[in-house]
């Protein structure tokens, strides 16, 4: 692999040098590439097949290939004459590079908010981060200002199409609409609308001392969950647990015709404690012995998954370049030559 | 519909008239690469304006049900084949690999129940356009390569030996087909990236391991093998057009095999 012209130039180095190369050179074979490319292929299978199996058995096979790609740069001929080639593979071995480094600071979660309510920062409802993840989501404020779905018959979704207000790294408070594709993007996380979303009755608890507590009851996701509008429910502040219940008669989502996510107009909820039950429409109240609770009405909830990876731009830009590089190596290569000749 | 129906039947009558006197040219070696071409031709604008009405009508592409994706499939793959047998008038002969394949496709459209499917609310994007088309690009490439590895094998297995006799030489064609594979390539990882940018959109991450994601990086993968592998062993044409059949078994495998056994995101309807 090495050609006459650089091998005399690399005696002169002294004898431990011409061993070294050639050392770099094995490393660097094309055959080692063959042998790696077919190793990834179970990897690729244990991957597939289970999440626990998605780090180490892939990472030994790529981590291969960056050594053998690196190797060969230096010591492979084929290289030094094709800038195009160099710059495909230099940008895959940095696609694994960002790829790793992704691994080890991202977050994956999910959270709910409440029409109306603010998520300020830190407790997610479900969290995967990595081991080295350093963002800073207790910086992270947006509020939720509802959301609008069509459905198409058969109860299809439609677009979401949901209203955010933030705050913004100057300070300033920011409105747009985000759903599906829009993710809301504050300090590098990235929050999609997904498709959990669904009632939320919200209370007024005014303890027997102290201020009044708002609450909202997320109820289990609509339309999915269309027959379980119930949860169980902690009256704030105490360890009182209420059973909660909406009820409705009113076809929200019509399965017959186009029809659009809406709270019903008519409902009541249903508080059950151990043994009392009552049925409350907006603005009633029932006196239990912590308190005061009352019925402040019926609003939407929207669940959220939130993505952190600062790579990303990173990522898209290396991809880019890994294909530009290997289309201008292909065109210049094909050049030389008529399709048809 | 009807009328849909009726002119991509009448779009198949042209393929199929095309492809069996490109099959007959060979076996009786009297070529008539304008007619194919021209019968050739009269198909895909017939399929064109079948899947337009059909686009107009549903007032979305054709990416949904099997026999939307059967169809445009049918449709990209001859464009990519048309270009290349107009504009390489010395591998025509391959239509007599290619066209069995495409048969095989378009008798499976024929099965396939034309309803329509729900839009999901992920595929409101350009990058649906770009990710799928760079995906027909990247398998029309290797349908090319395909038929050209085709004459290499028939030859070395004696089986129509004298009918491609006045093709080039092995050599040539093993070049010619792996220019397709580099092509290929490029589409391929193409399709990957587009595909990835998509998936971190619609939702919310840019990989996954989903059957789809998995079984197009493997094919990936296989077809970078199979380019390593010529550099490094430079192996006789017939091996090498071995590994084309193999890269476009995997790919065809993808396309119309995992997308519909599997209940993952991909799927579409969600
Ligand atoms: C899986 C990722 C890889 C892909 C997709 C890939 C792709 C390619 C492509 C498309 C070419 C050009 C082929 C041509 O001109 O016809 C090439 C050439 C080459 N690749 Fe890779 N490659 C990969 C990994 C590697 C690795 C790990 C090495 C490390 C040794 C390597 C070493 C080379 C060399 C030395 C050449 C030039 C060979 C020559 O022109 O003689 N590649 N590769």
């Amino acid at each position: 692999m090495i050609d006459p012209g650089e091998k005399d130039a690399l005696t002169t180095g002294g004898p431990a040098l011409p061993v070294l190369l050639r050392g770099v050179a094995a490393l660097g074979s094309l055959k080692l590439t063959l042998t790696l490319l077919v190793v990834l292929v179970p990897a690729i299978v244990l991957a597939y097949n289970s999440e626990q199996w998605r780090s180490w058995p892939l990472a030994l096979p790529l981590a291969g290939l960056a050594v053998n790609l690196l190797a060969a740069l230096l010591s492979n001929p084929a290289f030094r004459r094709q800038t195009a080639l160099i710059v495909f593979h230099l940008a895959l071995v940095a696609l694994l590079l960002l790829i790793a480094a992704g691994r080890m600071s991202y977050l994956k979660g999910t959270l709910e908010v409440t029409e109306g309510a603010w998520y300020e920062g830190g407790a997610l409802t479900s969290t995967d981060a990595a081991r080295w993840h350093a963002g800073d989501l207790d910086q992270v404020r947006f509020t939720n200002l509802g959301f609008t779905i069509d459905y198409a018959a058969g109860v299809r979704r439609g677009p979401t199409r949901n209203h955010v207000r933030w705050i913004d790294e100057h300070g300033r408070a920011r409105e747009a609409v985000i759903g599906d594709q829009d993710p809301l993007v504050i300090e590098g996380y990235r929050f999609y609308t997904s498709f959990n979303k669904g009632f939320a009755p919200t209370f007024a608890f005014t303890p027997a001392t102290g201020e009044t507590i708002v609450g909202a009851v997320h109820l289990p996701s609509y339309p999915i969950h269309q027959y379980e509008q119930t949860r169980e429910w902690a009256l704030p502040g105490t360890h009182r647990k209420l059973w909660i219940l909406l009820d409705f008669d009113e076809t929200i989502l019509d399965p017959a015709q186009p029809s659009a996510f809406r709270v019903p107009a008519e409902y009541q909820v249903i508080v059950r404690d151990d043994d009392r039950r009552w049925a409350l429409h907006a603005g009633e109240a029932i006196d239990l012995p912590e308190g005061r609770l009352e019925l402040a009405g019926l609003r939407t909830w929207m669940g959220y998954n939130v993505f952190y990876d600062w790579t990303l731009p990173w990522l898209a830009a290396t991809a880019a370049l890994a294909v530009l590089g290997l289309g201008w190596h292909f065109s210049a290569k094909f050049r030389r030559r008529a399709w048809d000749a | 519909m009807e009328r849909e129906l009726q002119i991509l039947w009448a779009a198949i009558v042209a393929y199929v008239l095309g492809g069996v006197l490109a099959i007959f040219g060979v076996a009786l070696g009297r070529r008539r690469g304008h007619v194919v071409l021209g019968l050739l031709l009269a198909g895909l604008l017939l399929h064109a304006l079948s899947l337009g009405l059909r686009w107009q009508r549903l007032d979305h592409g054709p990416f949904i049900t099997l026999f939307e994706i059967l169809s445009s499939n049918v449709w990209s793959l001859m464009l990519v084949y048309l270009i290349a047998y107009w504009r390489i008038p010395k591998i025509r002969p391959s239509a007599a690999i290619v066209m069995p394949v495409m048969f095989v496709l378009m008798g499976w459209l024929m099965l396939a129940h034309p309803g329509e499917g729900h839009f999901p609310p992920t595929y409101r994007t350009p990058w649906l356009f770009i990710h799928i088309g760079m995906a027909k690009v990247f398998l029309g490439a290797t349908l090319v390569a395909l038929g050209i590895a085709g004459i290499v094998l028939l030859r070395r297995y004696r089986l129509a030996v004298q009918r491609f006799a006045s093709l080039p030489e092995d050599r040539r064609l093993d070049e010619l087909a792996y220019r397709f594979m580099a092509l290929a390539l490029v589409f391929d990882t193409l399709m990957l990236i587009t595909g990835a940018i998509w998936a971190q959109d619609a939702w919310g991450r840019y990989w996954a391991w989903d059957p789809l994601e998995t079984w197009s990086f493997v094919t990936w993968l296989l077809l970078a093998f199979a380019i390593h592998l010529r550099l490094t062993y430079r192996p006789q044409p017939v091996r090498g057009a071995w590994m084309i059949v193999a890269v476009f078994v995997l790919a065809f495998l993808t396309f119309f095999g995992v997308p519909f056994v599997s209940e993952s995101p991909h799927k579409g309807a969600i």
